[in-house]
């Protein structure tokens, strides 16, 4: 039995990825929900908001179905004659079982059995959609990120393929891990590189498992354990003792060195420099979607100077030392859980005005777009670039996350997700840039947050 | 291991039969595990001696996770290792719910390989009335199943119908009918009848427990006639019928 937790508020920020967007990284895979029809109600609007339809069934249970004792004989039929009427056959299907499945004990192995006989063609993965209930100590992205990974079987091993596991974004062609893994003569492989189901099944190949991502661990450990080969954590972090480590343990791994950590950290020192000088004592508001480590980005910024106002997180979560840093060393820097029911009617307030007061003056001066291209003056007296400003007089915020940007209702964001294509030295100075073009240029914020599933399609 | 599943309609002598086979099989060196799967929670009540047992349920809700082996399996006469599914109250929940959330408690603790015990016992209540009933049949529980009935006909009808669940699962991979324990009520034609209905489902008549006063005596004492009085015929029938169960 869980903990209760209580009443939740759910941030009307919709760029995180469910279950549904991250089965659809499987090329080719066709996702099958057996559910109650107010349940497919969510799910199948992802599928259509991210124009996936044609990869995307359902099977309704009934309450007839319950009482009647056939929930496997549904399953089992549902799924084949889905299978049975798709114009092409998929190579692999996703079939997400429901709270109803458990609660009666249906018997999931039989029917995988079952459809397994009459599809050997097709690669079955059992998934689970279960919100009322939780079978085992993963939650449902650390279930779901498992499963991502349970079509492959291992193949021959070829010590040159290094796989990042669990990540629902590749990482950018200049990224730390890619660079040192490619010095030492490899190859990154990563399942949203991969353009079909042939290629997907070549990941089975991979000669070490690499991952960055706390939610990705279980995958990881168990893909590794399946293809007989290592799992090496590499977690993603802003700190620059903490990445240098992590690249040491991978450059290891692959047979190479690290040697480059005086050269990686003036480049992320320049371009952090490079967006405060944009951005200037312009207020920063970070949250947890934007990066699995907020308080280890606002540690950072700060340590850079810039002025971080309110993290948007909901638990500390293993970044004990950065937020214990931060309280100490970041005078008046806010905290506030988006779960909180409160957080419902929460209002962004300035702080209290200190010594260190980073307030900008303002001049009113309205564009075309709507915003306000103003000359700003800082309170030393510098002249900074132009910039526009979000409302009328009050001091801009630039938000980091779509969480941080709707509790702010900023409109200069930056929109991202789960530390996007960022990793290491190279992700501060890409992540560095991202702000300094967010804070020089508007979003329209209701309709960049509407969008399901940042990164995906959207027929919005 | 050897894992046996018994069936059989309610007050027909489930517990009794397979309480005295456990504490024949303890007695004899094996190492035994018996699990309740009745929301009475009062299967192994005659191997206790008095000492309560929490049933897995009540457990999992006190504790949760937190919740142990040790605390869910108590050793009873002769060793044998005492589990109680438990359920909800009368007249309230899904009992068939129940067995499953305790099956699923004692795998995720991983019950059997810490116990290794040589025979598990799964007594399951009365009719199979819902899935979660037929948990103990299912692959990777019981390999066989065995329905206890007398000669009257209610109690074959019930035995009947277990049969007949049994059967509609052929090919799952589940447990096959072992037989079926005739404990007798001294009705007409008992054996012919119960001869009858295992010919039906083509399987045997495996032992007999003939209808004694001293095996309600032992009850009234607590305890299994294998403990209360061991030289008696009883607890020698109850030894040769858990022996024939185990060789078959």
């Amino acid at each position: 039995m869980l903990r209760k937790t209580g009443l939740e508020y759910s941030v009307p920020a919709r760029g995180g990825w469910t279950i549904v967007h991250v089965g659809m990284l499987v090329p080719e895979a066709h996702e099958i929900f057996v559910c109650a029809a107010g349940c497919l109600r969510g799910v199948v609007l992802s599928a259509a908001e991210m124009n996936l339809t044609g990869r995307f069934s359902t099977v309704a249970i009934e309450e007839h179905n319950v009482t009647d004792g056939d929930m496997e004989e549904l399953l089992i039929e549902g799924v084949s004659d889905i299978l049975e009427r798709l114009e092409k056959r998929p190579p692999c299907v996703l079939v997400y079982t429901s709270c109803i499945h458990h609660f009666m004990g249906t018997d999931l192995d039989d029917c995988f059995r079952v459809l397994g006989e009459r599809f050997p063609d097709v690669d079955f993965v059992d998934c689970y959609m279960t919100p009322t209930m939780r079978k085992s100590t993963l939650n449902p992205d650390k279930m779901m990120r498992k499963r991502l990974y349970a079509a492959i079987k291992p193949l021959k091993t070829d010590e040159n393929d290094v796989l990042l596991c669990g990540n629902c974004f590749a990482v950018t062609d200049s990224c730390d891990i890619k660079v040192l893994i490619e010095k030492a003569g490899k190859r990154l492989l990563e399942l949203p590189n991969t353009d079909n189901y042939a290629d997907y099944k070549k990941l089975g190949s991979a000669g070490l498992i690499i991952s960055n991502l706390s939610v990705a661990k279980d995958a990881a450990d168990e893909l590794a354990a399946k293809l007989g080969v290592k799992s090496l954590q590499i977690p993603f972090s802003f700190g620059y003792n903490e990445i240098k480590d992590n690249l040491v343990k991978l450059a290891g791994a692959v047979g190479t060195e690290y040697d480059t950590f005086e050269a990686d950290c003036r480049k992320a020192d320049e371009a952090l420099r490079a967006a405060k000088d944009v951005i200037g004592d312009c207020r920063i508001a970070i949250d947890g979607m934007i990066t699995t480590r907020p308080y280890s980005l606002a540690r950072l910024l700060a340590e850079h100077g810039f002025n971080i106002d309110i993290v948007f997180s909901d638990s500390v979560g293993g970044e004990d030392t950065d937020y214990e840093w931060l309280k100490k060393n970041v005078p008046g820097i806010r905290f506030e859980k988006c779960v909180s029911p409160d957080m419902r009617t929460y209002r962004y307030e300035e702080p209290v005005e200190s010594s260190d007061s980073k307030l900008v003056q303002v001049q009113d001066n309205t564009s075309d777009n709507g915003s306000y291209n103003t000359s700003i003056t800082s309170d030393n007296g510098n002249n900074k670039s132009d910039i526009a400003e979000s409302f009328g007089n009050k001091p801009k915020i630039l938000a980091l996350g779509q969480k941080a940007a709707y509790f702010t209702q900023s409109s200069y964001f930056v929109d991202m997700v789960e530390n996007g294509p960022l990793y290491g030295f190279d992700g501060i100075v890409r992540l560095s840039e991202m702000m300094t073009e967010s804070f020089l240029n508007a979003k329209d914020l209701k309709k960049t947050l509407d969008i399901k599933g940042w990164g995906c399609e959207s027929c919005i | 291991m050897k894992k046996i599943a018994i069936y059989g309609k309610g007050g027909i002598g489930k517990s009794t039969t397979v309480s005295n086979m456990a504490a024949a099989l303890a007695m004899s060196g094996k190492k035994v595990m018996q699990i309740g799967c009745d929301p009475k929670a009062d299967s192994t009540s005659l191997l206790r001696g008095g000492i309560p047992q929490g049933t897995i349920l009540d457990l999992a809700r006190e504790k949760g996770d937190a919740v142990t082996l040790e605390e869910m399996v108590t050793e009873g006469f002769a060793g044998v290792l005492c589990v109680e599914a438990g359920g909800p109250k009368p007249g309230t929940g899904c009992a068939g719910r129940g067995i499953i959330i305790a099956f699923d408690k004692l795998a995720e603790k991983g019950a059997y390989d810490v116990f290794k015990p040589d025979v598990v016992f799964y007594d399951v209540l009365g009719d199979v009335v819902c899935g979660g009933f037929t948990m103990p049949m299912r692959g990777g529980y019981a390999d066989s199943v065995y329905v206890i009935t007398s000669g009257e006909n209610m109690a074959i009808h019930a035995a009947a119908n277990i049969a007949m669940a049994v059967e509609s699962f052929h090919g799952r991979g589940y447990a096959e009918l072992g037989g079926i324990i005739l404990n007798k009520r001294n009705v007409e034609r008992e054996n012919e009848k119960v001869a009858e209905l295992a010919d039906d489902f083509k399987t045997t008549v495996i032992g007999e427990i003939e209808n004694s006063a001293l095996i309600a005596k032992a009850s009234e004492q607590g305890k299994t006639v294998v403990e209360a009085f061991p030289d008696s015929a009883e607890a020698e029938a109850y030894k040769k019928l858990a022996m024939k169960i185990l060789e078959s």
